[in-house]
Formats: C-alpha cells, sequence, structure tokens
C-alpha cells in the first residue's frame, strides 16, 4: 500500500470536521505498523471492497467521542450510550465515503462500503490477513485528538502493495 | 407541510430532522430502511424525503425507484456518502431530485430543500 493513497482519507476527514462538526482538525503524523495496537477507547470499522479491499478505522478517546457528539447535537453527551457510538460510527462512514470518491476514476465501478462496527474498550490488538500493513494518522482538533488506522489493497492497475 | 428522513443512523436521522425544523417543516417522520421509507411514502403522503443509500433490507436508490414506481411523485433528496458522478447519475436518472453529499453544513441542506419545495410548488 502506498502511502499517498492515505490522502484522501486525511482529506475526508478535514472534511468531516470542517463541515459537520465545524472544527479544524490537523494531521499530527503518520505510522505504518502491521498490526493496530492501543486503539482509543471507541472505535468504528468500515470495509471496503471492489478495486479496493480493506478496512478504516476511527478511533477516539472517549472525551473527544463526547466531544464530537455534543457539537453535532447542539447538546451535551455525558457517557458513551447508544447516540455517540451511532455518531462514531457515521463519522468513519463519512470519511471511508468521501474517500473512496476520491480513489475512484471515472467509469470504474464505485467501491462498496459496509455498514460500521462500533467497538468499544482498548484491550485488543488487531491484525490483517497478508501482509497488507496499517497506516495510522493522528489527528488534533478543537474537539480533542484521535486517529484514523487505514489498510487496503488495489485490484486496478493503479497498483497496490 | 410533512416530510421523512430516511437513514440507518439515527445520528444522520436526528441531524436532519433539525435541520428540517429550521426550515419551517411541520412535522418530520422517520424510517431506518428502504423497504420502510417505500411503506411509509406508499401509506402517507409527504411534501419531501429525504433519502440515504447505504441501508439494510433496501438501499435508498432502490427504495427511490419503488417509489417512483408506484407513482409517487414526492420530491426526493438523496443525501449520501456516495459522491462518484456514476452514482449522482444513478440517483437522478431513478428519479431524485437533487442530491447532497456527506459530510454537509446545515446550509447546504436547508437551500437544498427549499430549492426542491419551491421548484415542487411551481409545478404544481
Amino acid at each position: 500500500m502506498k502511502v499517498e493513497y492515505i490522502n484522501p482519507f486525511i482529506d475526508s476527514t478535514y472534511n468531516l470536521f470542517s463541515t459537520m462538526l465545524k472544527s479544524e482538525a490537523k494531521q499530527t503524523g503518520v505510522s505504518v505498523s502491521r498490526t493496530v495496537n492501543d486503539p482509543g477507547d471507541v472505535t468504528a470499522i468500515i470495509g471496503l471492497s471492489g478495486h479496493i479491499r480493506g478496512t478504516v478505522l476511527l478511533s477516539f478517546p472517549t472525551a473527544t467521542a463526547l466531544a464530537m457528539s455534543s457539537k453535532l447535537f447542539n447538546s451535551e453527551s455525558t457517557g458513551l450510550d447508544d447516540l455517540v457510538l451511532d455518531a462514531v460510527a457515521e463519522m468513519v462512514n463519512i470519511i471511508a465515503g468521501g474517500a473512496k470518491a476520491k480513489l475512484t476514476s471515472d467509469g470504474e465501478e464505485p467501491v462498496k462500503l459496509s455498514l460500521p462496527t462500533v467497538v468499544r474498550g482498548k484491550d485488543y490488538t488487531l491484525g490483517n490477513p497478508g501482509q497488507t500493513k496499517w497506516l495510522t494518522v493522528g489527528f488534533t482538533s478543537g474537539l480533542g485528538p484521535f486517529r484514523l488506522w487505514v489498510t487496503f489493497e488495489t485490484n486496478s492497475a493503479k497498483g497496490g502493495e | 407541510m410533512k416530510a421523512l428522513v430516511v437513514d440507518d443512523s439515527g445520528v444522520m436521522r436526528k441531524v436532519l430532522m433539525g435541520i428540517l425544523k429550521t426550515t419551517g417543516m411541520e412535522e418530520v417522520a422517520q424510517a431506518a430502511d428502504g423497504l420502510e421509507a417505500v411503506k411509509e411514502a406508499s401509506a402517507n403522503p409527504y411534501d419531501l424525503i429525504l433519502m440515504d443509500w447505504n441501508m439494510p433490507n433496501m438501499s435508498g436508490v432502490e427504495a427511490l425507484q419503488a417509489i417512483r414506481g408506484k407513482g409517487i411523485k414526492t420530491p426526493i433528496i438523496m443525501v449520501t456518502t456516495e459522491a462518484e458522478k456514476s452514482r449522482i447519475i444513478e440517483a437522478i436518472k431513478s428519479g431524485a431530485n437533487n442530491y447532497v453529499i456527506k459530510p454537509f453544513t446545515a446550509e447546504t441542506v436547508a437551500e437544498k430543500v427549499n430549492a426542491v419545495l419551491k421548484q415542487a410548488a411551481a409545478a404544481a
């Protein structure tokens, strides 16, 4: 997986924060790993299939998830209830949706997204079959820090790993 | 004025319902997938439908086609992460009146809602 393929996901994250969350997100760094280690308190996962196959994770500390949810609804969220978890799921859906459009050329069948899944808790490690690696992007924002993990392979002539 | 918001995400339904209230929509109902949307749109007259694309059981574009297949002319705006040109063309050909790509601002949604309602009133 080429590092530049992460850019649509970063752009999509900036777009989400500037539009629906009225907050500026800033990238703090990118790293590569074989597994997802030390995720945040709440993590949304979504799958990509088609000419790109992969997985996108969006992970928040509790405080960031609550601040994001409060901003979205314009009312204070105080606990990780179903609405907050649903908000986190929708955020990863929007980020992956925005990115996949940029990774699809005209005339190419659009990449399909799975329905998102949300995981609570931090005590796990997520791997990926095969040799693909995870690209991790750290962000800061007016709502707190968060991280994005992306791994995918391409089937098209654009080339992947 | 009465609208139907169709999205499998409760969050997105809540956000869109809030925006519709600011446009003066008096009553807003909700559905969580395409099947529910077709059932609702067939049973009750709506002035506007906001429709997500990716939903379980029946997708938004399938619901759109089913609603138009029943001869229901309610204005429908797709509100979706599907941003590819081919998807937008597919939705418009299937009978969508307008298209909003997520993420959106409240202002964008309100502008498109008002434009579609104005067109519908002019055509009536």
